[in-house]
């Protein structure tokens, strides 16, 4: 082993230890995340178990009567939220490591918000302001997810939602307003972030990984959700001459 | 039929900003003849304790506006002399943090039904005893 000149050597030693600062931050910063989404399972996931056991024990007549009945309400809801935060998850996992085939297809954008408000909460007050024919082209699968996911964020205290659609440049620009974004909200939730009651505390986060591979973006700009997509270059696409 | 909450039996206050939470344990412990008192945070937990002391505290960590941390040496600070036993429920899965606030007891979400009553058990019969292992 060759022994380095002391000032070489210390040198050596300040760029690895440079090199494994940001290295030591993306660990801790994943260490954080993970730890955060075990807590938000970990909730439903008791109320699930403990509203199954209670139905368990109870006698077959008990059941159909009210208690048994708000706890298969609450055994049902708490799966549908360990549901979905596993879903929105792994979708930002398979996104992240590009693992997830994409097959980008001509949208009418009308469609996709009539598709992402139809699969949404029951009721939902959504309005719409769209350009007419304005389409495009990306997954549909990821688009109505996205767009689910900010009709869901923008109307959680039942505020109305409204959507505004229009193009711009080579991309289509969709604005979604209601309850104004929380600072932070595309960004992924570290321990100790605020849980949300429903399972969607990943949702935001996954939506801005689907928005980008979709060949668009996702961000917040002012009290609004901004999204844009590739406008259709087809010709029968609204950007087609 | 699950039993009424019995007026000899002790009180419970159970703090825990999942609604979910609150509504199974709750419902749990008064089916277990418990009288019971909720709170969705630290400062709403201090609410219910003016009103009545509760035999024992079953107490998330993580929660809004006042966490369990904060609750609990607000409490330490509010009672004096005999504690109020405590015992940690949470989804952060890491005792020390029970030991940080002085608990009893911890209990790491998901757990058994019968570990809860169990616990609760040895809360409200023996009061400020020393730490469970």
């Amino acid at each position: 082993m060759s022994e380095k000149p002391g000032g070489e050597e210390a040198a050596g030693r300040n760029a690895e230890g440079a090199a494994e600062a940001p290295a030591q931050a993306v660990r801790e910063r994943r260490a954080s995340y993970l730890g955060f989404v075990a807590h938000e399972v970990r909730n439903p996931l008791s109320t699930a178990l403990w509203s199954a056991e209670l139905l368990a024990r109870m006698a077959p007549e008990e059941r159909s009567g009210a208690r048994g009945e708000k706890l298969v309400a609450m055994c049902l809801r708490s799966v549908g939220r360990v549901r979905r935060l596993v879903e929105d998850h792994f979708l930002a996992e398979r996104l992240d490591a590009g693992g997830l085939p994409l097959r980008p297809e001509p949208l009418a954008l009308a469609e996709l918000v009539e598709a992402a408000v139809a699969r949404g909460p029951a009721g939902a007050g959504v309005e719409t302001e769209l350009e007419a024919g304005l389409a495009v082209r990306a997954d549909r699968m990821l688009c109505e997810r996205t767009l689910e996911c900010l009709f869901a964020a923008a109307g959680a205290s039942g505020a109305p939602v409204r959507v505004r659609g229009r193009r711009e440049g080579a991309r289509a620009a969709i604005r979604v307003k209601g309850d104004p974004p929380r600072q932070g909200a595309l960004e992924d939730p570290q321990r100790g972030s605020p849980s949300d009651a429903r399972g969607r505390s990943l949702a935001l986060p996954a939506a801005r990984r689907a928005a980008a591979a979709a060949g668009g973006a996702l961000s917040v700009e002012g009290d609004e959700y901004a999204l844009v997509l590739p406008l259709d270059e087809g010709p029968s696409g609204s950007g087609g001459p | 039929m699950p039993a009424r909450q019995k007026p000899d039996r002790p009180l419970v206050l159970v703090v825990d900003d999942d609604p979910d939470i609150l509504e199974a344990i709750c419902d749990v412990l008064v089916a277990e003849g418990y009288r019971v008192a909720r709170a969705r945070q630290g400062q709403e937990a201090l609410e219910r304790v003016g009103e009545e002391r509760p035999g024992a505290i079953l107490l998330d960590l993580m929660m809004p506006v006042m966490d369990g941390v904060a609750f609990a040496e607000a409490l330490r600070a509010r009672t004096g002399g005999e504690p109020i036993p405590i015992v940690v429920i949470s989804a952060d899965g890491n005792p020390q943090r029970a030991v940080a606030v002085g608990a009893q007891s911890f209990l790491a979400k998901p757990f058994d039904i019968e570990a809860l009553l169990a616990r609760v058990a040895v809360a409200t019969s023996a009061p400020g005893r020393a730490p469970a292992p």
